[in-house]
């Protein structure tokens, strides 16, 4: 009997085992298969949570090019430190999408191939539609060393949302100064007994603070670069929110609050103000339309200071990534000109929305995505792309929008309240300055920290000269510095 | 030992309890129901959220019982191409994995057990060295790209085949069982590998079940490795799939003032269908506690006490 068992049990996991040995000789034949025939390359992308070999944009990019790409991706979490074990191991990829800190790191250890001649000799198409700008933000030591990918453009993400039922039962109207927010939120305190304002974590809220003239992390004063903790009006913001929050009007769990639990305080009425990116705007509609099927949500216009000057803060047309060639690529030239083919206009196009008729439609001078066709195959496409067509793709990733109709107004209503307003950040399309990349999340930390112990009043506001002299000391200086020499001679 | 015991609370039951004794007996009670509720509570929790509707979900309206009822989720998780292939994967390395390292861990220790073998303590050493000292992250990573292990799934098991933690353990209930059993068999003509498996390893068996069970939960829930070592998508385990379902919806919602992908910060998973993603990846390794429980406390005390 028992060695029977024993047996049995040998003899399953051989069987098992041979099944193992069989997926990976399979998989292995295939990598090589394809190797000999097509054009073979191998690229990293950042997380996405999505297989990118089945993907139908990679389908596509497939039967366009004729290349066949195979496509990897850096883990969710610790993808920096996967990154650099890669890059120990001289792992050949041919093209890799890169975040800012990522690239000034590698880009300063040697490890990437200098692309100068193989643009100049492969890369008409990005060469028209990348504008200088954005070249140079992608420059170090003078040499470019990977191909800028700018966003959507110059958009506002985030304003203040309120309980318009709320408005309207107590008689108040939409605030459109300081003064007038601290009335409503008053009003909201005192008569409906609910969180006035709820929000958190980033101290620095962006709707208030832009009202003092704190739109981006960084500001020109008299043609300097000053960081928002050094302008004198950060102090000011500071001692404002420190007064709501002393008299209650922004909610008291100021310094731990996440997004989700905000967005359910919104959705439970529990809180009557709250500041969502408009990608949120369906969750916390759809919730509180469950909640309250009478409740209705109104975008708050952009707040004027005294003088009756409004402001909106946007990073500006920065480089989100960074497409990088390493040393280590076996096919440079290959790659090169593989990434070129995707800035032809029309496959551009195609990453980005697909083919016209089939995925969208264009109406009234806009793209509009064809359901569900769209939402199935393009779903994913912007984890495909490898920099962008500067004057098209802010149009072409609006289509996205519309797959949602909260989602579309509230983008819509966000950037209409924004026209005109929008103050962008002077060192937006600055290349990765390493004073800067070595610094700013340390400081960041450090500033969110000792902001939130201000706001709630656990440390005095007199102690700001302090933190400031500390915040300088801690490497803030050498970023100021930094700055204003790209800044000078830019 | 436990006889002792046993007797002890008769007698104990049979004298009336003094007050004291009585408060100390509801209070032990309270508070281990207590510590018991605090365990249960969050799969409670994420039963519920699984089986509500997203709205309710986001309102913050479900604690203990589901609002809204609907079994849309599961639907969707079991259905999630994705999910079943690491789930597939998962089982794969449990399995393979539990069953390798078993045998492995044997044969590592039978000879380490027996005193006649030369140098044993030099050996014995040797194992332990490694659970003091390792290579480091990079050599070892080095070292598993030249054994062209990284990004197959071997990788995810070989390495781990013998934890010399448990291989120990093992090693001291092979010790504590009577040398006499082994002589006899000698006499009767058995070889050394007819007296582990005929002998040895049927005599040991509740600490068997013991140690397949750390193996089963440590390769079940294994995620460093397949962080480091997996880049194919099709050979992601579950944590690795649930962890990125998680920190992706994470990542997503405090990006607030800067978006970077537009696709990502508007795919985000609805909180029910990550309440029943991590449900269906628990259930099967919890499901296999019970049946193996019952050797627990004999196998690992037996195993680690010399006697």
């Amino acid at each position: 009997m028992q060695r029977k068992k024993v047996w049995v049990t040998i003899i399953a996991m051989t069987l098992v085992l041979s099944l193992l040995g069989c997926n990976n000789t399979k998989s292995e034949q295939g990598a090589n298969g394809s190797e000999g025939g097509g054009k073979q390359l191998r690229q990293l992308m950042q997380f996405d949570r999505f297989e990118p070999n089945g993907d139908p944009v990679a389908l596509y990019l497939k039967e366009k090019t004729g290349y066949s790409v195979k496509y990897e991706m850096l883990p969710a979490e610790n993808a920096d430190e996967k990154l650099n074990l890669l890059m120990a191991n001289k792992e050949p990829y041919d093209v890799m999408k890169l975040g800012s800190a990522q690239y000034y790191q590698l880009v300063s250890s040697g490890a990437l191939e200098p692309l100068d001649d193989l643009i100049e000799k492969y890369g008409t198409n990005m060469k028209q539609v990348i504008s200088p700008d954005s070249w140079n933000g992608a420059r170090y030591e003078g040499k470019i060393y990977a191909i800028p990918e700018t966003g959507s453009g110059a958009t506002s993400s985030n304003a203040l949302v309120v309980r318009q039922d709320w408005l309207d039962e107590l008689g108040l109207k939409m605030p459109t100064n300081l003064d007038e927010l601290v009335t409503v939120l008053r009003a909201f305190k005192e008569k409906k007994n609910v969180i006035p304002l709820t929000g958190g974590k980033v101290p620095v809220h962006s709707d208030i603070a832009s009202v003092f003239g704190l739109t981006t992390p960084w500001l020109e004063r008299d043609g300097k670069i000053i960081h928002s903790v050094e302008a004198p009006e950060m102090k000011e913001y500071l001692t404002f929110m420190n007064t709501l929050y002393k008299e209650g009007l922004i909610d008291s769990e100021w310094g731990i609050n996440t997004a989700d639990k905000s967005i359910e305080k919104m959705a439970s009425g529990k809180a009557a103000m709250y500041s969502p990116g408009w990608w949120i705007a369906p969750n916390l509609e759809n919730a509180l339309a469950k909640n309250f099927p009478d409740a209705k949500l109104a975008i708050v216009p952009v707040l004027k200071d005294k003088s009756g000057k409004a402001r909106v803060g946007s990073p500006g047309n920065t480089i989100n990534y960074y497409i990088a060639i390493p040393k280590f690529s076996k096919n440079k030239e290959e790659a090169m000109k593989w990434l070129d083919m995707k800035f032809d206009k029309d496959i551009f196009k195609g990453i980005s929305i697909g083919e016209e008729g089939v995925h969208h439609k264009f109406e009234n001078g806009a793209y509009t995505p064809i359901m569900p066709k769209f939402a199935d195959e393009r779903t994913n496409a912007s984890a495909f792309l490898t920099g962008v067509d500067e004057k098209n793709y802010p149009t072409y990733w609006q289509a996205r929008l519309k797959k949602n109709p909260f989602v579309e107004s509230y983008f819509n209503t966000f950037q209409k309240n924004a026209e005109g307003l929008i103050e962008t950040d002077p060192l937006g399309s600055a290349p990765p300055l390493p004073e800067i990349s070595k610094n700013v999340q340390k400081l960041n930390k450090y500033e969110e920290d000792t902001f939130i112990n201000f706001i709630s009043g656990t440390e005095p506001l007199d102690n700001y000269d302090q933190f400031l002299a500390e915040w300088r000391a801690q490497g803030g200086a050498d970023m100021v510095k930094a700055a204003n020499d790209w800044y000078a001679n830019r | 030992m436990e006889r002792q015991w046993i007797t002890a609370r008769r007698t104990r039951s049979a004298i009336r309890m003094s007050v004291g004794e009585r408060i100390f007996h509801v209070f032990n009670y309270l508070f281990f129901a207590l510590v018991s509720w605090t365990t249960l509570f969050p799969f409670l929790n994420l039963l519920a959220k699984s089986l509500s509707s997203e709205e309710a979900v986001m309102s913050g309206s479900v604690s203990l019982f589901p609002v809204d009822i609907q079994f849309g989720t599961y639907l969707y998780v079991l259905s999630d191409s994705q999910f079943m292939r690491a789930f597939l994967v998962s089982v794969t390395i449990a399995l393979a994995g539990t069953a390798l390292g078993l045998l492995m861990t044997a044969l590592a220790a039978y000879p380490l057990s027996k005193p006649r073998l030369r140098g044993r303590k030099f050996f014995i050493l040797m194992y332990v060295f490694t659970m003091l000292f390792s290579g480091g992250l990079i050599p070892t990573y080095l070292l598993m790209q030249r054994l062209n292990l990284v990004d197959t799934l071997w990788v995810l098991f070989l390495p781990s085949m013998i934890s010399v933690f448990n291989m120990l353990i093992i090693k001291n209930y092979f010790e504590s069982l009577p040398e006499e059993l082994e002589e006899s068999a000698k006499m009767d003509g058995a070889s050394n590998l007819t007296i582990l498996f005929r002998i040895t390893v049927p005599l040991s068996l509740p600490v068997f079940a013991t140690i397949a069970l750390f193996y089963a939960v440590g390769f079940w829930n294994d995620y460093f490795a397949s962080m480091i070592y997996i880049n194919t998508s099709e050979l992601k385990p579950l944590q690795l799939y649930l962890k990125e379902l998680l920190v992706h919806s994470n990542i997503t919602y405090q990006d607030g003032g800067h978006v970077t992908n537009v696709d990502a910060v508007m795919n985000t998973t609805p909180q029910a269908i990550q309440a029943a993603s991590i449900l269906v990846a628990t259930l099967p390794i919890l499901l296999v506690y019970p049946f193996l429980q019952k050797y627990f406390v004999k196998g690992v005390l037996i195993g680690s006490v010399k006697g």
